[in-house]
């Protein structure tokens, strides 16, 4: 209750200050949704050249993409921690967030969050509509609640990822591009994994499990029974990676070393 | 003669600076693998059993996806957000009485660390991809000579661009979204994620008269001999030209940009 | 009771030594060199309630380290701290509700809100009820006379009006024990006078418990009883400010400025008779005599002095703290 409370107040002074500094949000949400065109735009080029990605349709391959846009829109928006290192570690902001009494990573996610990168869930779901529709999809009773399932774990994926890398951080004094690349790895958890070879599959299924947050999932939508195993390990994946980096964070804190005094 | 050693000093120091980073350099190389890796399958499933599409074999797209993410090692850099941190943290008037040219400096860091990458990731990435994907190396000194030019304008034009995004902090303050935008259309007009040749030609059309296919398409369609004959010094000349133009709007840009600086004292 | 009760703190910090050139940064991407470095070396120290303690050291003295052990930020090597009577950084999230820290050199407040936006959402933070709130803040807030900066924010604030905003935000929730890293630093006097009465103010009150570290030690010699001194990560010295002063010097300072140069052999042939030390001044023909002995010996010392050589200026003084401070760093001793 109290971390809810602190959580509206957050939210309540960040869209204060987003409206002081209107002409940049604009622009933000204008690339995200420039972003998430120029992946569709990449997938519709692509179909220009062939009518079967390995046995999967255009609109399938656009279903797919559309869902995947629901996590990682809930991801970006309260997990926005790609610079952590330089932000928290370089600088020393660490030392306030440590003499305040709410959980480190909690602080950071409410002092990081971009709530306009929500905007991305719209997106997601007219893409799923259309290609949805296109497909014939049928919606039963029971699809939204698996749908919040998916999404919820989906995201608790990512979020688990990128807290583990902003983790190592504690234990490296260096600073790392691996962040922003590891924004690209996100984007082959969105094509059809049997694509990939062996070494391929494996990473991105248990390693940086991000075809949890794309293909997996988005699978039991589309009917491919084949896959259904994995689409409901989608949101154990997610409780446990989410765990695992939940722990690595507070061992992580231990080892803090404090700026450079 | 003293400026050069300066700069060369700078190009030294962003060197030394990368090489001591050594999580960031093996990260670095292990993400540019699965990144080359995953496009290489995808392009593989594209073509599916199709020989050629957008004018490219199976084997060409290949050698053009290694190329182009290895080239991006090269000229790629983030120059444009170490500006914008600069200006949003009041820096950059201390850099103004420094006796260099702030943007030359920034375009030296940028030098410093592509050629950090180049060696240290993109000669050894290349070989491990060369013994993993079947690859096509061309065998022509001449080939190879024109992908070094062409990959010097790669990163004239690429840091330009970002020059340009960066200067743009003093007008709007807050700068993240257009850093963002540009990246994700680099990504995309640069031919780095699609060949420009597979666009409908109306999208093509419009991308000719875009800075954009300097930064990406062309070296990789040099390197991997999808661009002969004439056609290879024609696409040179379109690199030359883009980078004396983008001088323009630099020159432009950073000139308000001072005057701004001293009216509102940074 | 003590507040702050810490027996054998250590903290070690590995740190790594990079080869030099080319060839060396090439090598470390394989092997690095690196050595343990002991920033807090086994100190012990205890803080009784409504203490004014003053904590100090050079750079890199260990000072930093140690207020970040006692606020819970850094975890010891090995060591025992107690503080508030919990353990700061297993139990931290309750322990930091029942202190108030102050970072000079960095922010408490958002940037870019106004400073009660701050203040309201700290409230929140630190679940302090409306009542609790209404009258304490209010009189925080009108000794620090910060009322009229209430809704500007926090960017367009002078450094000395944020800092005691700063000051302000450390106190929301009346915190028993207070921490101050460098509290006065850039600030102008005026200011510093402000901040100092007001420490006093709430330690008299509240009989708030009060570490505090500056290189102003004139912070110092205005709020703190008691001194603890660090050197290298060790406690040089852990007592009251007046008996440092006492057992350091009983002399006084004479500074005596010349017409003419004048050789220091021929002032120590002048005071033979004298327990006395010269060293060369500040400015140019300067010299200080440091006289250990009653005022009479040193009024005999002017005039043996003022006989012989022509002066434009002289002056008596009592070592101040920063001399015996810088004393002790140089010499590494303590008289008495």
């Amino acid at each position: 209750m109290f971390y809810l409370s602190i959580f509206f107040q957050y939210a309540a002074q960040y869209l204060k200050t987003r409206m002081t500094y209107r002409g940049d949000l604009v622009v933000e949400i204008f690339s995200d949704l420039l972003f998430q065109a120029v992946n569709l735009i990449f997938i519709l080029v692509v179909f220009g050249h062939t009518a079967l990605l390995a046995g999967w349709s255009r609109e399938e391959i656009i279903f797919i993409y559309g869902f995947f846009l629901v996590p990682y829109a809930i991801f970006s928006a309260f997990f926005n921690i790609w610079d952590f290192n330089d932000r928290y570690i370089v600088k020393g902001e660490m030392d306030r967030v440590l003499t305040r009494p709410i959980h480190s990573l909690f602080q950071i996610i409410i002092e990081r969050m971009e709530l306009e990168s929500l905007f991305g869930v719209i997106t997601g779901l007219a893409i799923m509509f259309y290609a949805g529709s296109q497909l014939g999809l049928e919606l039963s009773w029971y699809d939204p609640f698996v749908f919040i399932l998916m999404v919820i774990g989906g995201a608790f994926i990512y979020a688990g990822i990128f807290i583990c890398l902003a983790s190592i951080s504690f234990w490296s004094d260096s600073k790392t591009d691996i962040m922003p690349m590891m924004y690209n790895i996100g984007n082959y958890g969105r094509y059809p994994v049997d694509i990939y070879n062996n070494v391929i599959r494996f990473v991105l299924t248990w390693i940086l499990p991000f075809a949890f947050v794309g293909v997996y999932p988005a699978a039991f939508f589309l009917g491919r029974t084949e896959w259904y195993t994995y689409a409901f390990l989608t949101p154990v994946m997610g409780v446990v990676f989410l765990s695992i980096a939940y722990f690595l964070w507070n061992a992580g804190v231990k080892r803090y070393r404090g700026a450079g005094n | 003669m003293a400026n050069l050693s300066m700069y060369g000093e700078m190009i030294r120091i962003r060197f030394l600076m990368m090489l001591a980073y050594r999580t960031n350099y093996y990260s670095g190389i292990l993400i540019y693998s699965i990144n080359i890796g995953a496009y290489y399958f995808l392009w593989q499933a594209i073509y599916g059993s199709q020989e050629t599409l957008g004018g490219l074999s199976v084997m060409q797209m290949t050698t053009y996806v290694a190329i182009a993410w290895m080239a991006r090692a090269f000229y790629f850099n983030n120059i444009d957000r170490e500006i914008a941190q600069e200006i949003q943290e009041g820096k950059v008037a201390i850099e103004m009485i420094r006796p260099y040219h702030y943007l030359a400096v920034k375009t030296m860091q940028g030098l410093g660390e592509g050629l950090f990458r180049l060696l240290f990731f993109s000669v050894p990435g290349m070989f491990i991809i060369w013994l993993a994907f079947p690859i096509d190396f061309s065998n022509s000194l001449n080939v190879w000579a024109l992908f070094f030019i062409s990959i010097i304008f790669s990163f004239i034009v690429n840091t330009q661009i970002n020059l340009i995004t960066g200067i743009l902090t003093f007008f709007l303050l807050y700068n993240t979204g257009l850093i963002r935008a540009k990246r994700v259309v680099i990504d995309l007009f640069s031919g780095l994620l699609l060949p420009i040749s597979f666009y409908p030609i109306w999208a093509q059309d419009i991308m000719m008269f875009l800075p954009f296919q300097a930064i990406s398409y062309i070296p990789s369609m040099i390197f991997t001999e999808g661009f002969t004959g004439a056609e290879v010094y024609s696409a040179l000349g379109i690199q030359l030209f883009w980078a004396l133009f983008l001088i323009i709007p630099i020159q432009f840009l950073w000139v308000i940009a001072k005057k701004q600086l001293i009216i509102q004292g940074g | 009771m003590n507040v702050i009760e810490v027996n054998k703190l250590r903290k070690e910090f590995k740190s790594y030594s990079s080869r030099s050139g080319l060839k060396g940064a090439f090598r470390d991407l394989f092997t690095r060199n690196y050595k343990v470095l002991r920033a807090v070396d086994d100190i012990s120290l205890q803080i009784k309630e409504g203490e004014m303690v003053g904590y100090i050291g050079e750079n890199g003295a260990g000072k930093s380290t140690t207020i970040k052990m006692l606020t819970g930020i850094l975890t010891p090597t090995a060591g025992e701290v107690r503080v508030n009577g919990m353990d700061p950084h297993r139990e931290r999230e309750k322990f930091v509700r029942t202190i108030g820290v102050v970072f000079g050199q960095r922010s408490q407040l958002w940037w870019d809100i106004a400073v009660q936006e701050s203040f309201r959402l700290l409230k929140k933070v630190y679940k302090v009820s409306d009542e609790d709130y209404n009258t304490h803040m209010k009189e925080v807030i009108e000794t620090l006379e910060i009322e009229p900066l209430l809704d500007k924010p926090v960017r367009k604030l002078s450094l000395g009006q944020r800092m005691r905003c700063e000051l302000a935000a450390a106190l929301i929730h009346n915190p028993p024990l207070l921490f101050l890293d460098e509290p006065t630093i850039g600030l102008d006097v005026l200011v510093k006078m402000k901040i100092r009465a007001f420490l006093k103010e709430i330690n008299k009150k509240y009989k708030t418990t009060i570490l505090l570290t500056t290189h102003d030690l004139a912070d110092i010699e205005a709020l703190c009883d008691r001194v603890v001194l660090l050197d290298e990560g060790k406690i040089i010295y852990d007592g009251r400010l007046d008996e440092l002063q006492k057992n350091w010097v009983e002399g006084k300072q004479v500074h005596f400025e010349f017409q003419e140069l004048v050789e220091v052999s021929s002032l120590e042939e002048l005071s033979k008779d004298f327990d006395v030390k010269w060293r060369p001044g500040e400015r140019k023909n300067q010299w200080v005599a440091t006289v250990e002995g009653d005022d009479d010996a040193v009024s005999r010392l002017m005039s043996q002095v003022m006989l012989k050589h022509a002066i434009s200026d002289v002056k008596i003084n009592q070592v101040s703290t920063e001399e015996i401070i810088r004393n002790i760093y140089e010499e590494g001793i303590i008289h008495g």
